[in-house]
Formats: C-alpha cells, structure tokens, sequence
C-alpha cells in the first residue's frame, strides 16, 4: 500500500492506494480542493460563499454544488430547520467565524429560514449551480462538506484508475477495495481511548464530535439552528453510509434529531453517544461498542 | 447453553406494547381494544418478578438473553418480537429488538425500539487496539487551535 498526505480545509489528509499515486494526478487532487476551498469555504475572504453572503444575489458554484444542497435541503426538512446551512452566522454570533474570534458577539441567535432565504438551479449545460439568496447570510457547508471533499477525491482517483483507495480526512473517510479496513471510534472525552471498533470496506464512515472545537463553557461548533445554540444532549456520532457526503451530513444531523426520522429517507448506520456516556446504535452496529 | 428467562422478557415486550400504543394514539389510529396486549396474562407476574430482582442484583445469572413475545396493534394483525438482552453483574447492559414488521405502519413503529442502548460506553486505550484508523475529531485546525490558545493565554494572563 501506497500513501500520501497534506493538509487542506483545516485537516490533515491521507490517501492510500494500491500503487503510488504520480506527480500530476496528486496535483488534480490539490487543485480539485482548492477549487472545493474556493467555492464553499465561509473561511475565505475570497470564496464565492463569502462573497455571497456579504451581500445576497447570486453565486455561480461548482456541478457539485448540487448534489450537496439537495442533501441539505433533505436535512432541513427532516430536521424541521434545526439543521440549516445558514446556522454560519448563528456559528459566527457565538465567536466561530474567520480568524477565530471565538468571543461571542452577543446572545444565540437564529439562522434565517433555509426555504425562504435561499434558492438554487442547476445549469445543465455548463454544469455549474446557481445559488441565490435574497438576503444577506452566511452559507456554512459544514455539517457535509468535508465529506462532499472526500468523495469527491476518493472518484478522481479511482477515475484515473486507482485501485482499493481509502481517502481519510480526520473524522471523515471512504474506502475501497478487497481488504476491509479496521477503524476504532475515538472516544469523545480521551483522544487516547477508543469506545468501539468496526470493520469498513466499500463505503463511507464520517464521526462528528462537539467537544472537540469547544471555545468556552457550552460553546461548540455543532448548533441547532432553529435556536443558534450548541447542541448538548449529543457528544459524538459516527456514521456508515455508502457516500461520505450523506455520511457526514447525517453525522451532523443526529446531534440534532432522531435516527428514524432519518431513516425514512436516507439508508445508514450509525452510533450515537450522549453527553451522560450512554449510546444508541442500530442493529447493524451492535458489537461495535466494547462491553 | 444460554440461561433462559421468559418472564422478565415479557415484561420488556408488554412495555413496547404500550409504548407502540401511544405511537398510534398520537396519529389518531388507536380504539379501545388496542391497548390490551396478546401477552397481558403473563406480564403481570411478570412485572413483579422484574421489580424484585431490580431491587436485588444476582436473581439472573450474567449472559445473553432472548425471547419472543407478542401483541396486537390497531391494525388487528398479530405482531411478533424478539428481545435479545445482555446482562451482566445484574444490570441490563444491551437490549435488541428485532420486529417481525408485519404491517408497514407497525414496521415503522417498530423501528423506532429496535436500535440498541447501552448503558454507558466503555473506553479502551487505542494502543491496545489493533486498528488501521481512527475515526474521531481530534484533528482540529491549526488556525482554530492557535486561537485558542491565545485567547487561554489572555484569560490567564
């Protein structure tokens, strides 16, 4: 096996395949998340969130674009607004914003509406997606994004001929390929520990932890955004999905609302630990906890 | 050999019937002879036998065990579920239900019991682990973290 790392979008990379990847294949991968960075990233001054946001209208955004504001517009409705793009300002309100501020402006506040603030179109022909807001906002992708990035490297290289590529970005990763992966679930409240562990193979497993980013007493990066508050109850989930964009997206979406809900529409599996150390899994994942 | 034991399954069982019952309540589905659960006989003593050993660790011997019981749900059609429940040092530590989801509306109900709880997670060292990786957080960003320190800096300072 054959790997390589960097770091991009506030995360280290790696990437393991079968034989090494060359030189002007690893450099479609930069320019493939620089592009991603470009496009999607609130962090940015210059990318085409940031630039929206300031001042509403509308973006041009990458084709892919589209498959990640569909999920987002799943998640919205399944969460009746708790999970919602938009929370970027809520985050920012709290101090999670460019430059980490990471001192609150002032009290928790609500993200605007998701249907009522913002539109989008695919354009088929020169695919590309117009998003539109007609207000000022600020466009977080977060809660999906780092997966949409995973998967999308995880389909060029294996476009370009790849074989059993595993693409791990921290709390995201895919994989493929004949041998299954063993992946341990880190323990939310000692990086040292692990509170399970299970086997991956052809597909995506994404881990969301609140704890992690947290700037001060119950501040942390994962809010509900119907009240732009942090999420509590939940101290980390971890996801199986076939993509690691649902993956993650539902990852973010279990700190905030119930797995059956979830799976009237979307097909996963998934862990789910609450802030008192208990967790709740579905049936596929019984025996991954340690007892 | 698994241990046995029949009757505090039940009791588990006949609590899921009533829990189904308010399910369907709630969607306006539910009539009288809804609540009354095909196992009702047995889960009484059932009940008192659960409430004991609640009350004093030991009464079951640690292990795997399972059960089927079964009610009736508004729809008329008889349900059946499996409970397969871990004990170990008198304390339940995972309970999983599997559904026969006879009906779609039971199987939606159903599904909603059917994910495992456990009690409280358990933590080994990774290095006692034979894994290739590691899914979790704790890579934040270099920005996020130097911002944090400042800011700890200027808060103890």
């Amino acid at each position: 096996m054959e790997s390589f790392s960097f770091e991009a979008i506030g995360t280290q990379w790696h990437i393991t395949t079968e034989v090494p990847v060359d030189t002007a294949v690893r450099s479609e991968v930069a320019a493939l998340v620089e592009q991603y960075d470009a496009a999607l990233s609130r962090f940015r001054p210059d990318s085409a969130v940031t630039t929206l946001g300031h001042s509403g209208g509308t973006a041009i955004l990458p084709g892919y674009a589209a498959p990640l504001l569909d999920l987002f517009d799943s998640l919205e409705r399944l969460t009746q607004g708790r999970l919602n793009p938009l929370v970027g300002g809520s985050l920012e309100q709290l101090g999670y914003g460019p430059g980490y501020p990471l001192r609150p402006l002032g009290p928790p506040a609500a993200a605007p509406g998701w249907t009522s603030t913002v539109s989008w179109q695919r354009q088929e022909a020169v695919e590309t997606v117009a998003l539109t807001l007609n207000q000022p906002a600020t466009v977080d992708v977060g809660a999906a994004g780092k997966g949409q990035l995973v998967d999308l490297v995880w389909e060029l290289l294996t476009a370009r001929g790849y074989a059993a590529v595993v693409v791990d970005a921290g709390s995201d990763m895919r994989h493929s390929g004949p041998e299954s992966l063993r992946v341990a679930l880190e323990h939310p409240y000692d990086p040292g520990a692990a509170i399970g562990v299970l086997d991956l193979q052809d597909g995506a497993l994404c881990a969301s932890a609140a704890n992690r980013r947290s700037w001060g007493e119950g501040l942390h990066h994962v809010l509900d955004a119907s009240t732009g508050r942090p999420v509590d109850a939940v101290a980390a989930t971890w996801v199986l999905a076939a993509d690691a964009m649902t993956a993650d997206g539902l990852a973010t979406a279990l700190f905030i609302t119930d797995p059956a809900l979830l799976a009237a529409e979307f097909s996963f599996e998934y862990v789910r630990m609450f802030s008192d150390g208990r967790a709740q899994f579905s049936n596929a994942m019984a025996g991954v906890l340690f007892s | 050999m698994k241990p046995q034991a029949t009757k505090p399954l039940l009791t588990v069982v006949a609590g899921l019937t009533l829990l189904g019952t308010a399910g369907c309540g709630s969607d306006g589905a539910a009539d009288n002879a809804a609540g009354t659960p095909a196992s009702s006989p047995a889960s009484s003593p059932a009940s008192a036998a659960a409430g004991t050993g609640a009350e004093g660790p030991g009464n079951y011997a640690d292990g795997e065990y399972t059960g089927t019981g079964s009610y009736i749900p508004p729809s008329n059609q008889k349900e059946e579920v499996t409970v397969k429940m871990t004990l170990s040092g008198g304390t339940v530590t995972a309970v999983e239900v599997t559904p026969s989801g006879n009906n779609p509306t039971s199987k939606r109900y159903q599904a909603e019991f059917t994910d495992g709880i456990q009690e409280q997670v358990v933590g080994k060292p990774l290095d006692s682990l034979d894994v290739g990786k590691v899914a979790g957080s704790s890579l934040t960003s270099q920005g996020f973290n130097k911002a944090l320190e400042m800011i700890k800096g200027e808060a103890a300072g």
